[in-house]
């Protein structure tokens, strides 16, 4: 180290605690809110075509990221789709190691071609493929708020 | 047609799991005192620009870049911070040695990783808030699904991605600052923990303290400097979709794009058969594969057998990550590509000691921002 002088014993070294107090809103925004209230209200699931480019984004968005048009319709996806990509996470968001490990998946719904990331349930992680179809399921009514979370998993079909 | 850029200093701490002796200012104290001396100048007279990189959530403060100017020896000069990595630094100074307006720059990026209490929480706050955040996940998730694409599309083995964390600890036991080596088998690897399948604990980078400091010349200033430049021939960054729903799960087409910037400017055609060696980023041991094929230096199909083959290996046919990589050398956030190129230009100097490779006259380094992002740079040097 390139210090004249330097800390030599262990006991010296110090340090002082301290936490950053963030709190924030986000908002879903007008393509997010509608999509999510869909979700909730009808069990449906609504996808946004870019007529230029032929991109169907789910969640639903007002512009396209590839061509950067604007983007109006509306169009129903799935609820099923096909599986990308899984994994079984056995971290939590501490670091620490879980209890239970949560299943991941990317599943692109029928009639998109973007890919939601959700949690898989009613598997074993052997028993999945790339491909496999998936099939939501949903929260009770009564229970959903508009979130992401309205949707508790994907499963096997 | 502006000068050439060349690197004309650099200097490096010692990376470690924990520095408690000394705080992240005294760091980069430390880094920006041996690159000066390194490339003989000094600071505060001669150096025109600094660009340094970090991230506030990493930093545990707002608006990091108040706190960078004086251990540099930058304040009352010309400094900004960018969010981005070491490499997206370069190549901000890079544009500002083009301009011709100036002529010797800095570039610093450091980790004080033992110091984030909770970095799992701060990574975690990167992924969206409303679509992916409410599901509580550990953002290592995002690497094992794309570990998962990746492996399903090129064939590539998670027993040949352990192939490169034994490579790349191996390397960084001839690596004085290294913080991470290991010699480590494939057995060891029967017995890690899982991460997020099929992600284990071993095919993790994990994070150690540093800084590097890297001092940038245009032509005629570094032929006034004693140390033997280091071209900076190409310089290349890009940033993919952010979105998990929109990117491309087995290629991160992001760096392919960074690597034709930099190949363009370098007038580089063939990049399989151009370069002695390379230093990618290896936050996670598949990430090298990966980055391999995006960089243009090998195929899919093959560059899981060619780790197995040796061929990336410190005698192979073109070495990867002679210095041991992030999985060796210890991961460092925005810090990881610094740390790629000081140790590229410790090559192309012939001043890498043991790690000396007999041919190295021309090195292609890259990195990326890690989970969630898809963010990267990528640079070609030669001598
Ligand atoms: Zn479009």
């Amino acid at each position: 180290m390139a210090l004249k002088e330097r800390i030599n014993l262990p006991g010296e070294a110090r340090t002082w605690y301290g936490e950053l107090p963030v709190q924030s809103l986000y908002t879903a925004g007008d393509a997010g809110d509608r999509f999510l209230k869909t979700l909730k209200e009808k069990d449906q699931f609504m996808g946004s075509p870019c007529t230029a480019c032929g991109e169907v984004y789910v969640p639903p968005k007002l512009y396209c990221e590839k061509c950067m048009a604007e983007l109006k319709d509306w169009i129903k996806v799935g609820p099923d789709g096909a599986l990308e990509s899984w994994t079984e996470v056995h971290v939590g968001l501490d670091g620490k190691r879980l209890a239970q490990a949560q299943l991941v998946g990317l599943i692109r719904l029928d009639g998109a071609t973007t890919s939601m990331v959700h949690l898989l349930a009613g598997a074993e992680p052997n028993d999945l493929c790339i491909g496999m179809r998936m099939t939501p399921v949903m929260k009770p009514a009564a229970k959903r708020e508009g979130a992401i979370t309205d949707i508790l998993h994907f499963r096997p079909k | 047609m502006s000068e050439r850029i060349a690197v004309v200093g650099i200097g490096a701490t010692q990376f470690r799991t924990i520095t408690p002796d000394v705080s992240y200012k005294e760091l980069m104290f430390d880094a920006a005192v041996r690159a000066y001396d390194n490339a003989g100048i000094d600071p505060r007279r001669d150096v025109d620009t600094f660009v340094t990189c970090a991230e506030d959530y990493i930093e545990g403060t707002s608006i990091f870049d108040e706190y960078v100017p004086d251990q540099l020896g930058a304040a009352l000069k010309q400094v900004h911070t960018i969010t981005g990595d070491g490499l997206h630094g370069v190549a901000a100074a890079v544009m500002q040695l083009r301009t011709g307006r100036f002529s010797l720059a800095v570039v610093e990026a450091h980790s004080k990783a033992s110091n984030i209490l909770t970095p799992d929480g701060v990574a975690a706050c990167a992924q969206d808030p409303v679509y992916v955040r409410p599901l509580c996940l550990n953002s290592h998730f995002i690497a094992g699904l794309e570990m998962n694409r990746f492996c399903a599309e090129s064939g590539v083995t998670p027993g040949q991605c352990a192939q490169v964390a034994v490579k790349n600890r191996g390397n960084a036991l001839s690596n004085p600052i290294a913080g991470q080596a290991a010699k480590l088998t494939l057995e060891d690897f029967r017995h890690a923990r899982p991460v997020a399948l099929p992600l284990t604990e071993l095919d993790v980078a994990q994070s150690v303290d540093g800084a590097v400091v890297v001092v940038l010349a245009t032509e005629s200033r570094a032929r006034e400097l004693r140390t033997k430049p280091v071209w900076l021939t190409g310089a290349g960054w890009c940033n993919g979709s952010p979105n998990l729903e929109t990117r491309d799960w087995a290629s991160p087409k992001y760096v392919t794009t960074a690597a034709a910037m930099a190949y363009k400017q370098a007038g580089i055609t063939d990049p399989r058969h151009y370069f002695d060696f390379a230093e990618v980023d290896d936050t996670y041991t598949y990430k090298e594969l990966q980055h391999l094929v995006a960089l243009g230096l090998a195929n899919a199909c093959d560059v899981g057998r060619d780790v197995e083959l040796g061929k990336t290996a410190t005698k192979g046919k073109r070495p990867v990550n002679v210095s041991g990589g992030a999985l060796g050398m210890g991961h460092m956030y925005e810090c990881i590509g610094l740390a790629r190129l000081y140790c590229a230009v410790q090559q192309l100097r012939g001043e890498a000691g043991m790690q000396q490779l007999d041919k190295a006259r021309t090195a292609v380094v890259q990195a990326w921002r890690g989970v969630p992002t898809a963010s990267a740079a990528v640079l070609t040097l030669a001598t």
